[in-house]
């Protein structure tokens, strides 16, 4: 597969900043700026991350821009997804077919391309106004994927160099594109991503028939591997930064132990590929090409890491299988994050869902609250689910669910826990955890003082005690207070569910008040 | 029992903490406290006391706060000063606290004064990110860029900080129009605060008037990214209320 892109020398290179745009092309283009960006953000929405986080920058003068790790969000569009940054595609011209995408080869939808100087325009102007952290930029593939690339690449470049942007960029990479490619949009770059659409190779196959498992998985290695060892060259540990409370956790995906297992069954060690790295002088180590010193950038490779997303709902796969999927992206990846896009209907095909499918976003949602759980909380897949319950509990979330599986292990004495106990907690959270954990060393804590403290006790009450006391005299079985956890859950889901059809209720089928009448 | 009040400003507050102090140490701690100006009804039998701002004894104050408890109380007692509420009387019994048992003060959750410090550093903390994202920029002659914001708390000064370091080179100002303070940044110069007088803030308040094609690109950039399969705007309110979209173009008709 590789062979078919063995690319020339990276003319990027050498054509600085020219527009090598084909004759065929520019006769398409003859949309206004306006008409161009609403085709293009129409063409980029499905693409789910809009974060920009991950990195801390600080602003130079004569540059535009800092980043800041935690993110800003700008706005929030009307189905409240926050709008970070200037999500668009450099062209919704595709040679793909994949089945579940809006810009495939045999759709008939209005087609349009931004010139890179188009784009570095719009990123400067709506950057200075405070309308956006940076720029998000994807592309349909055009001619093949190594020229998409460069495309991509020339434009990074421009906004880098000419216009001394210094703000957050997210680059989507082209399956199929060259390495020489991939390591200059790394460092032109902060986060670098390559969409996993699929978590198996069948379902791959079936819906996106000229990408491949390889194309996907291969680049995303190599990605990860640069990523550790420019992490290394310039004195950072190999792995990316988690969540602090992770290095109080024992049995977190990311704790050294897990890791070290998890690395032996894939048969990947991240120091064994290194050691070959710097002996053969293989891949990774082509990936730490000269670009740097040549435009004098000095830049670090990828710094917010890469991330990936997965299609649910288009196929058959489990949550087990998805969450599992996540898991092992983490750990042997070392991805930053992994984002899920509930699938929504836009193509007829005999392979996908009935047009009139609803999108599956109280799954959607499950699955991001089963990734908090990995991330955060030190959870690991397989206690969440198993062969035998492979799917989410629509009715009530993980955390809870996983509670209510172990009640042996409940109520538990705030006073006295450890960290890793509270935060198995359902209504305790990383931030909660570590302000009781300072401030029991002060004073006893009383349900009052946990309330102030942020815990959620609607929730967590079942699974606590104060001073040896719960704080209503409740019984301790699974069915009373999974029926409890359902009542109060039950208008949440029903939000995330139907979050946007109006419909009115119905006290026979909301209330299951069917039975009751006669 | 004895009321002692000031200004809602930084230097009054931190001299005001100073006079009290001096009187509890003859007095006691207890049959005092503080309040913030205006004190719209005084009550029958408490005399109040009006401190007027001194640098020099505000200064000593915060130096005390630095070295006897910590850099991060400091913080603490600044944000709560920036407070939309009257967080006087806490800051103070915070810093009773504070000065006794030193730099654990802060993990001190169960006294009800550390918690509103809390609190506060929180909501003030918040209020300042929502900003720096919600903040919107007009252009005049694509030289100076103005931007009109309403917040509860007065966090001005520490929004400016993040775009002075964001935007070094460009010549703008953030306008506070509930409290008619401007924050100025000349292109690479330091910003300064500026109260402004009725006639500059006229004059400033039709910058947000005219609008330039960016501003238009932007709104139907808004209008597209949205998946109408998803709409869900009591989501979108929850995440961004509508109190601050005031000055936010997007939302605007």
């Amino acid at each position: 597969m590789k062979s078919m892109f063995t690319c020339k020398e990276t003319c990027l290179l050498d054509k600085k900043n020219k527009c090598l745009y084909n004759k065929h092309m520019f006769e398409l283009c003859d949309y206004s700026l306006n008409q161009k960006l609403e085709i293009l953000a129409d063409a980029a929405k499905y693409d789910v991350a809009c974060t920009s986080s991950g990195v801390d920058r600080k602003g130079k003068k004569g540059f535009l821009g800092n980043a800041r790790a935690c993110g800003i969000c700008h706005s929030f569009a009307a189905d409240g997804r926050c709008i970070s940054l200037l999500k668009i595609l450099m062209t919704n011209h595709c040679i793909y077919d994949c089945k579940y995408c809006i810009n495939r080869k045999s759709n008939d939808v209005p087609r349009a391309t931004f010139t890179p100087k188009e784009i570095c325009e719009l990123v400067i102007e709506f950057y200075k106004r405070n309308y956006i952290e940076g720029l998000f930029l994807s592309s349909g593939v055009i001619n093949n994927p190594a020229y998409t690339m460069e495309r991509i690449c020339e434009t990074l470049l421009l906004l880098r160099t000419q216009y001394k942007f210094n703000g957050y960029i997210h680059v989507k990479s082209i399956p199929g594109a060259p390495e020489e490619l991939l390591a200059t949009a790394g460092y032109l770059a902060d986060r670098i991503s390559i969409n996993m659409e699929l978590p198996t190779e069948e379902s791959l196959k079936k819906l996106a028939p000229n990408k491949s498992f390889e194309t996907i998985m291969t680049p995303m290695g190599l990605v990860s591997d640069t990523i550790a060892t420019h992490r290394l060259a310039i004195g950072k540990s190999a792995r990316m930064e988690r969540s602090n409370g992770n290095k109080y956790l024992n049995n977190s995906i990311f704790s050294n132990n897990n890791l070290k297992m998890e690395m032996k069954n894939e048969q990947l060690s991240l120091s064994d590929t290194m050691n070959t790295v710097i002996s053969n002088g293989s891949s990774a180590d082509k990936l730490l090409p000269n670009t740097r010193d040549k435009y004098h950038l000095k830049r670090a490779f990828a710094p917010a890491g890469q991330s990936t997303q997965m299609i649910i709902g288009a196929t058959d796969e489990t949550d087990f299988h998805l969450i599992q999927t996540t898991q092992k992206l983490y750990q042997t990846y070392d991805l930053k994050r992994v984002f899920y896009s509930a699938y929504i209907p836009i193509n007829e095909d005999s392979a996908l869902p009935s047009l009139d499918t609803a999108p599956p976003l109280l799954r959607e949602h499950r699955l991001y609250q089963a990734d908090w759980l990995l991330r955060f909380y030190g959870f690991q897949a397989k206690e969440l689910l198993s062969e035998d319950r492979p799917n989410f509990n629509e009715k009530i979330d993980p955390k809870c669910d996983w509670a209510l599986r172990h009640l042996e292990m409940f109520p538990v004495e705030v006073q006295t826990a450890s960290y890793e106990v509270l935060l198995r907690i359902p209504g305790i959270g990383p931030k909660s955890a570590a302000r009781i954990v300072s401030a029991r060393r002060y004073g006893t804590l009383t349900f009052e003082h946990l309330k102030k403290i942020g815990v959620v006790l609607k929730r967590a009450h079942y699974f606590l005690t104060c001073s040896g006391k719960m704080m209503y005299h409740i019984p301790i079985e699974e069915k009373y207070i999974l029926n409890q956890l359902i009542t109060l859950n039950r208008s949440d889901n029903w939000q995330v569910a139907h979050q946007n059809q109006n419909r009115q209720m119905s006290l026979f089928s909301d209330f299951n008040l069917g039975g009751a009448s006669g | 029992m004895i009321v002692f009040t000031c200004e809602n400003d930084f230097e009054a507050i931190m001299t005001c903490i100073y006079h009290a102090w001096e009187w509890a140490i003859k007095n006691g701690h207890d049959n005092m406290r503080l309040e913030r100006e205006p004190i719209l009804q005084g009550t029958l039998f408490d005399e109040y006391i009006h401190v007027e701002a001194d640098s020099i004894k505000a200064e000593k104050v915060v130096r005390a706060i630095r070295n006897k408890i910590s850099d991060e109380s400091y913080i603490r007692v600044y944000y709560a000063c920036l407070a939309e509420e009257d967080l006087l009387d806490s800051i103070y019994r915070y810093l009773r606290i504070g000065f006794r048992v030193g730099e654990k003060v802060n993990h001190m959750l169960t006294e009800d004064s550390v918690m509103r410090l809390l609190e506060a550093r929180r909501k003030v903390g918040n209020e300042s990110h929502f900003f720096r994202e919600f903040m919107r920029f007009s252009s005049i002659d694509g030289k100076v860029y103005i931007a009109h914001f309403e917040p509860k708390c007065n966090v001005a000064h520490l929004v400016s900080r993040h775009f002075e370091d964001r935007m070094p080179s460009e010549h703008w100002m953030i306008i506070d129009d509930v409290r008619k303070i401007a924050v100025i940044h000349p292109k690479e110069e330091e910003v300064y605060i500026r109260r402004l007088t009725d006639d500059e803030f006229e004059q400033l308040n039709h910058s947000e008037e005219c609008e330039d094609e960016y501003t238009t690109l932007w709104k139907s950039f808004f209008e597209h990214i949205t998946i109408k399969e998803r709409t869900n705007y009591k989501c979108q309110r929850n995440l961004m209320p509508l109190w601050m979209r005031k000055h936010v173009v997007e939302f605007k008709e």
